[in-house]
């Protein structure tokens, strides 16, 4: 299971990044989401949306074991394991790993908690195989 | 906003080759209280003649701006 | 404090002076945030009688609890100032990102006062605010401007940026934001460039602290979902607020040509179906909206984009100017955007221009060398461009709004300037609707139909009709839909997608810790609507009853074509409606709140 995106329905109002930071930080705070939504204004006008494929790379590339498997079978960033190395967020090929120490002391990244999904109005976001 | 006009019905199959003004109206409802007709998803105005297959939405007027 | 930034930020842009306060728990216990914050500080802080563009006055941006959270449209700042415009009260709603930018860098509401010798930008990053020099930017349009400090700074700063219009100081001047967002109405973007103020800056990334995480998130996700599961969600987001536009037309609400008739025979080539054949390409939200009303466009012909155009552009760039061409109206919105001109009044005033144009008021001298006919594109591009330049005798007449411009001109034309209290009116044609016709009477702006919008009710209820139920609803409405402005959040998920407003209350209460009902809540829109009266009142001596008179035209002249050919209210039903309502609300014959009401809403000490 993942999490797919469809950027030509994404009107980028970020609902999704405040109902992920609520998650995995219990915080409204967009900037600390895990997926990335770039706008693209004022030409061509559109949003482009990148999401977690759960490839896994950023898991191989973990010294301290800190990316494990939840039992939804997504990676996902151990708080407590992660000692900031950031080795896995060049690893990522949808700059979806986020290090970012001025407003956490941990790497994180989608744990398919499936919030975004709900929140957003234009089915944009869905999880499938 | 059918739920008003035809008690619980939410849906209602009708003649083709009226209009939509028509229909309404056959249907005793106000067209000046439907504010939007689509017809397979594109917004039609109310002189759109229904076509055999076509699938119509009625978006009511509730809030104005 | 639970729901909010915890600051006030007061700027001083006479002498550079940054400080802050911390957010009266009493403030937000009373007025819970944005319009009513506005409210309270322009009847604390500026003092009577000051002139809206002299350094005493001032512009107050206001988030509200629901800002920046995970709620439906959570998305809205609301800015107040004395109105150059109109003199009055003015607030203007703005939507995008900005709002939830200033929750996260921990303010509630920024203050901004004086006037700067230098155009400035004012710089947020979270506890790093300056006043930085911004004689680069100044002259730019505010589309540039954008696309300067975002790229200066990162895509992660918001920015609100007046226009050569804010700069210029024309009297509808707006303020821009995210591509396609304005603080648009009473000339907030005036205030600003008489401020000397080209934009803000803003970048937050700190928590909201709320009072109970797990009922917040609950409440959340079941407003998300009744949004989800509203019928009409898949045609309103697809329509936005244009899927109105062929209705208007049907009933006589479409403004054209100058508000002469309320139907028009281009309906079309300017209504929604247009817009989606020809020019847009992306389905656009304010912060957390999940019904994003947003259509933002790509004109082929001028090689240009725009979000828009809105209903209300439609209406008084399109229809209200005889234009029947989607791409035309879109190009006009743009230049209005770019150069910082509320489209509304814009369109307004061009179009009394074209009326009196064609009845020989004005005449080629006057319009240097415009023709100013109904339907002329080009003059409307070069109209736009002079306004906001203030450029020649005409452009300098339009950028003082249609009343003002009427006034200077004369020759009768007062009777054809829509407006009321000096706001030029908004999308709705009033010949024959009177609950419609007594919001734009009494909103408290002006001729605008943000607080109350009453046409359904007026074709359920029977449109000519002048009774207290009609007087009852606009009552309602005037204290409960601005509540959505207090909030800091957009009122159409209620209003075009029928939500159940009671879904707001348990996430009220889990952000802010205080429990409310809707009467409760309407007990705050009341008092509110009150103190806004009074700061109309209090700024000019001879308000009263003639201030909510309609523009002439709705008891004088019937239309001539379209669906209300032939109607039109009678002068007496304006009087009656007025009576019913001073009745309803408490206030004396003259339409100012009696002693007692005010007393009963414990406002005395306030209105001092």
């Amino acid at each position: 299971m993942r999490l797919y995106a469809d950027s030509a329905k994404c009107s980028g109002c970020r609902a999704c990044l405040v109902a992920c930071s609520l998650n995995l930080f219990q915080e409204s705070n967009p900037k600390k989401a895990s997926l990335n939504l770039i706008p693209h204004f004022p030409n061509p006008g559109v949003y482009e949306m990148k999401v977690c494929t759960q490839c896994g790379d950023c898991a191989a590339v973990c010294p301290t074991e800190a990316i494990k498997l939840n039992d939804r079978g997504a990676y996902y960033v151990d708080f407590a394991e992660c000692n900031l190395c950031e080795a896995c967020v060049p690893e990522c090929p949808e700059d979806v790993m986020f290090v970012r120490t001025e407003l956490a002391n941990t790497a994180w990244k989608c744990d398919l908690c499936g919030d975004c999904v709900s929140v957003c109005g234009t089915s944009a976001l869905w999880i499938a195989n | 906003m059918l739920k008003s006009y035809l008690g619980d019905q939410k849906e209602v199959i009708v003649e083709a080759g009226y209009t939509i003004r028509e229909t309404l109206i056959s249907l005793g409802m106000n067209p000046d209280l439907v504010a939007g007709i689509f017809v397979n998803q594109d917004q039609q105005s109310k002189d759109y003649i229904l076509q055999d297959g076509d699938i119509v939405n009625l978006l009511a007027v509730i809030g104005g701006g | 404090m639970n729901g909010y930034g915890g600051t006030i930020l007061r700027v001083n842009l006479t002498d550079g002076k940054i400080s802050k306060e911390p957010t009266p728990a009493q403030l937000a216990r009373d007025f819970i945030g944005g319009r009513g914050f506005g409210i309270y500080f322009l009847f604390k802080e500026v003092p009577k009688g000051i002139d809206p563009l002299g350094p005493e006055n001032k512009l107050f941006i206001s988030t509200g609890p629901l800002s920046g959270m995970m709620a439906p449209g959570g998305g809205k700042c609301d800015w107040t100032t004395k109105s150059p415009l109109t003199g009055g009260y003015a607030d203007a709603s703005m939507g995008g990102h900005f709002t939830a930018e200033m929750k996260y860098a921990g303010i509630d509401t920024i203050i901004l006062e004086g006037i700067s010798t230098k155009p400035v930008y004012l710089f947020i990053d979270n506890d790093k605010i300056q006043l930085l020099d911004a004689s680069s930017l100044w002259g730019k349009g505010a589309i540039d401007v954008e696309v300067e400090l975002k790229h200066k700074y990162g895509e992660e700063y918001q920015i609100a940026a007046i226009g050569p219009g804010g700069e210029n100081q024309v009297l509808y001047a707006c303020i821009n934001h995210d591509f396609g967002r304005q603080a648009g109405r009473g000339g907030v973007g005036a205030v600003m460039g008489s401020k000397k103020l080209k934009a803000i800056v803003l970048h937050g990334t700190k928590s909201v602290a709320v009072a109970d995480l797990e009922s917040y998130r609950k409440a959340g996700l079941a407003l998300y979902k009744a949004c989800k599961d509203a019928e009409g969600l898949a045609e309103w987001s697809r329509y936005g607020t244009t899927v109105v536009t062929s209705w208007c037309n049907e009933v006589g609400a479409l403004p054209t040509r100058n508000f002469s008739a309320g139907s028009f025979e281009g309906i079309d080539h300017i209504n929604g179906q247009a817009m989606r054949k020809e020019i847009v390409i992306t389905d656009k939200g304010c912060f957390g909206c999940p019904s994003p009303c947003g259509k933002y466009s790509n004109m082929k012909r001028y090689n240009t984009q725009v979000e828009g155009p809105e209903y209300e552009t439609i209406g008084l760039m399109g229809s209200n100017l005889g234009i029947a061409d989607i791409q035309s109206v879109a190009e006009a919105n743009r230049l209005a955007d770019d150069l910082g001109l509320d489209t509304i009044s814009t369109g307004s005033c061009i179009a009394w221009a074209m009326e009196c144009y064609e009845k020989g008021i004005l005449t080629k001298a006057d319009t240097d060398g415009l023709e100013l006919k109904f339907g002329n594109t080009e003059a409307v591009f070069t109209l736009i461009k002079k306004i906001a330049h203030r450029e020649g005798k005409i452009g300098d007449l339009l950028a003082l709004g249609v009343k003002q411009a009427s006034q200077e001109v004369g020759k009768g034309s007062e009777k054809f300037a829509i407006q009321v209290k000096g706001m030029e009116q908004s999308a709705y044609a009033t010949h024959n609707a009177t609950a419609m016709l007594l919001a734009y009477m009494t909103c408290d702006v002006g001729a605008h139909h943000n607080r109350s919008w009453a046409i359904t009710y007026d074709l359920q209820v029977g449109r000519e009709k002048v009774v207290p139920e009609k007087v009852a609803r606009i009552i309602w409405l005037q204290n409960f839909r601005p509540m959505f402005d207090v909030f800091g959040s957009c009122r159409l998920q209620w209003v075009e997608l029928g939500i159940d407003r009671e879904l707001y209350c348990p996430l009220l209460e889990s952000i802010t810790g205080i429990k409310r009902s809707w009467q409760d809540l309407e007990a705050v829109g009341n008092r509110i609507w009150n103190l806004t009266r009074m700061y109309w009142a209090r700024e000019n001596d001879s308000f009263g009853r003639e201030w909510d008179y309609p523009a002439q035209r709705f008891y004088t002249e019937p239309p001539k074509t379209g669906a209300t050919a032939g109607q039109i209210t009678k002068f007496e039903d304006v009087q009656k409606l007025l009576d019913m309502y001073y009745e309803q609300r408490g206030w004396d014959d003259n339409g100012l709140p009696t002693q007692a009401t005010l007393e009963t809403l414990n406002l005395t000490a306030l209105v001092v």
